[in-house]
């Protein structure tokens, strides 16, 4: 049944003197649907396999449900096997020289059940998985989404209190991939099972995550379900990582007009001699010229994102910013803009306020 | 892994020019090689007084005789059958003991850590490169005192022991070249050390298995100087060493000696050919990066 994990004060040094992850404290609920997200060499992976037993922190302790699975302050580690978890890897690892059936059946052989129940479950899953028809085939003959769905077969077939996903969208292309995303999520659903997923996706983390975990470096970054995310990012960094096209951010002295355009307290102003301002496209909407707005400005280049288009828009000195476009305009004309949040952040970029307007 | 595989391809091939130059290149290599080879067949297949006349080159007068093939395996004095059946008995454990210990020892190498491991592995390299004829006296008296002198056992355990070292060498390489993904992924599906080893890591490491066996059995095969020194009865004596008793006392005859040679190279050829597959696939693993 579905466990929770926790994970205490966790470091990881890779000698000489690497630290892939610093001070992870995490508690992930039973049934969850957790995803680590951060860039490339964040130390997510890392996470995951010391989670899963493939690697060996430095020091801080990892329980599943009440079991404590490694403690390296304690010396104590227990096996990936005796574990009771399921692991997708990014390229699927599925084991060439078996057929997809062997490959689920594996970790069930390797328990030494018998063989009918071993036949029954295979059945099971792979029915639940829509691959029934693909059991006699050898990896190398399956497209790249039916060897994810086995790989999730055989992490799933010997019903572990933890399934871990390390990036299993990344291999597939745009199109299947947005399927992948709703068959995972609804499998976990409906299992109700505890999962940890790593990518460096955001579009994958917010599509399938309850909660959302931003690794930068080996540090948390912030932790939340992904709206928090989105609406009050703690600092530069995750206002520039999350959000689609990436938030305007502009380091402007705390003299410059703008910050009065747009209403910054005296009290920051006094306090800081460089903010960031963070402006996201989709809360700056470009209006006629005659409507009312906060900021005036040319537009420079038009994009079309599906239905919506967003203008880039020069607002002098040499400042400009990407709005939503939400009037006729073409390049050249002039438009104003009306904000509905900014946020300002302090020169060493965490978040001072949020001004809604 | 495929993609890889045909970038690779693409790129060594290029040009006409290029394969014209590589095919003029290889046909020369070919040519040199297997000249000698058709000298010592056709010596074989002809009656000796016209090879010495005329030289195995020309072509007339042409004589096809099988009498040097009959002489070589039914001569009373030397039998090159039981010289056959001997290197049989002696190469094929020669070649499966070391295959399996060097398996293990490798598999250890490529993927567990040990303190001194660097040290170890480099030592095994170092010690690879001390000929046998610095061996053979330590190697002679230590089957003196253990009393398989003469015995099928003791040159096998000879052969084996000088395997093992290469072997690894070998398979240690082929074994890191194999995706670590898949072992930690038996691994979390519940395998421990040795089964992750058996069920996995040996069966995707069949064509360097292969080739390594091939290898073997082939040194083994055509090995000289270790039977010479360690087995003096005729009856267990190997093909090799019954090859050159054929020479005779006062002249060389040389249709019996390139008959006798032509069935001693074949089982090594045979293998060659049988295996041809999985040794060239076990060499194009080694040589390509996955």
């Amino acid at each position: 049944m579905a466990k929770g994990v926790r994970i205490e004060n966790i470091w990881k040094i890779f000698p000489p003197k690497v630290v892939a992850l610093k001070n992870i404290n995490v508690e992930i609920k039973p049934g969850e649907f957790f995803v680590i997200l951060g860039p490339s060499g964040s130390g997510k992976t890392t996470l995951l396999r010391i989670i899963a037993g493939l690697e060996v922190p430095t020091r801080g302790r990892v329980s599943i449900g009440d079991k404590v699975v490694v403690d390296a302050d304690k010396g104590m580690f227990i096996e990936p096997r005796d574990r009771n978890i399921g692991m997708v890897f990014q390229n699927w690892a599925l084991y060439p020289h078996m057929s997809a059936y062997d490959n689920i059946a594996f970790p069930l052989k390797l328990k030494k059940l018998p063989k009918e129940e071993i036949n029954k479950r295979v059945k099971e899953v792979a029915e639940a998985l829509g691959i029934a028809d693909l059991l006699n085939r050898k990896p190398g003959h399956m497209s790249g989404g039916q060897q994810q769905r086995v790989a999730v077969a055989r992490a799933l077939v010997k019903q572990p209190d933890v399934l871990l996903l390390d990036e299993p969208f990344s291999n597939l292309d745009a199109r299947i991939r947005v399927t992948a995303r709703e068959f995972v999520k609804e499998i976990q659903k409906k299992l109700g099972i505890t999962t940890i997923l790593v990518t460096h996706d955001q579009a994958d983390a917010f599509a399938v995550g309850d909660r959302v975990m931003v690794l930068r470096n080996g540090e948390v970054q912030q932790m939340g379900i992904p709206e928090e995310l989105y609406d009050q990012p703690v600092n530069v960094f995750i206002a520039n990582f999350i959000g689609d096209p990436p938030m305007n951010i502009f380091k402007l002295p705390t003299t410059h007009e703008l910050l009065k355009k747009i209403g910054v307290d005296d009290e920051i102003i006094n306090k800081h001699k460089e903010v960031y301002i963070g402006i996201r496209p989709d809360e700056a909407i470009a209006l006629e010229p005659k409507e009312e707005g906060h900021l005036k400005g040319t537009v420079i280049i038009i994009e079309y994102v599906g239905s919506r288009k967003y203008a880039k828009i020069d607002l002098g000195n040499g400042l400009s910013i990407r709005a939503l476009l939400e009037c006729r305009a073409d390049n050249g004309d002039t438009v104003s803009i009306r904000l509905v949040k900014v946020h300002v952040f302090s020169e060493t970029g965490e978040r001072i306020t949020t001004i809604r307007f | 892994m495929k993609k890889l595989y045909r970038f690779r391809r693409t790129g060594l091939i290029g040009s006409p020019f290029k394969i014209l130059i590589l095919n003029i290149i290889a046909w020369i290599i070919g040519i040199l090689w297997i000249t000698p080879f058709i000298g010592i067949f056709m010596t074989s297949i002809r009656p000796f007084r016209e090879v010495v006349l005329y030289g195995w080159w020309s072509l007339s007068p042409f004589t096809f005789t099988l009498k040097n093939y009959i002489d070589a395996l039914f001569n009373p004095m030397f039998s090159l059958g039981r010289g056959l059946l001997n290197s049989f008995i002696i190469a094929i454990p020669s070649t499966l003991i070391p295959i399996t210990i060097a398996a293990l020892t490798a598999y250890g190498f490529a993927r567990f850590s040990l303190p001194i491991k660097k040290y170890l592995f480099a030592t095994i390299l170092f010690l690879m490169a001390v000929p046998q004829q610095m061996t053979i006296i330590p190697i002679f008296f230590l089957l003196k005192d253990l009393h398989l002198l003469n015995t099928y056992l003791g040159l096998i355990l000879v052969h084996s022991s000088w395997g093992i070292p290469w072997i690894t060498f070998f398979l240690r390489n082929y074994f890191s070249l194999l995706p670590a993904e898949l072992e930690e992924a038996a691994r979390v599906d519940g395998a421990s050390d040795f089964q992750v080893f058996r069920i996995v890591v040996l069966p995707l490491a069949i064509p360097g298995l292969i080739s390594a066996a091939v290898l073997q059995f082939a040194w083994v095969w055509n090995d000289f100087f270790f039977a010479l020194m360690l087995i003096f009865d005729p009856n267990k004596m190997v093909v090799t060493q019954m090859l050159p008793r054929l020479k005779g006392q006062y002249q060389v005859d040389w249709g019996l000696l390139s008959s006798g040679s032509i069935i001693a190279m074949l089982a090594p050829l045979l293998i060659y050919g049988f295996f041809n597959k999985y040794y060239m696939r076990g060499f194009r693993g080694w040589a390509m990066k996955r």
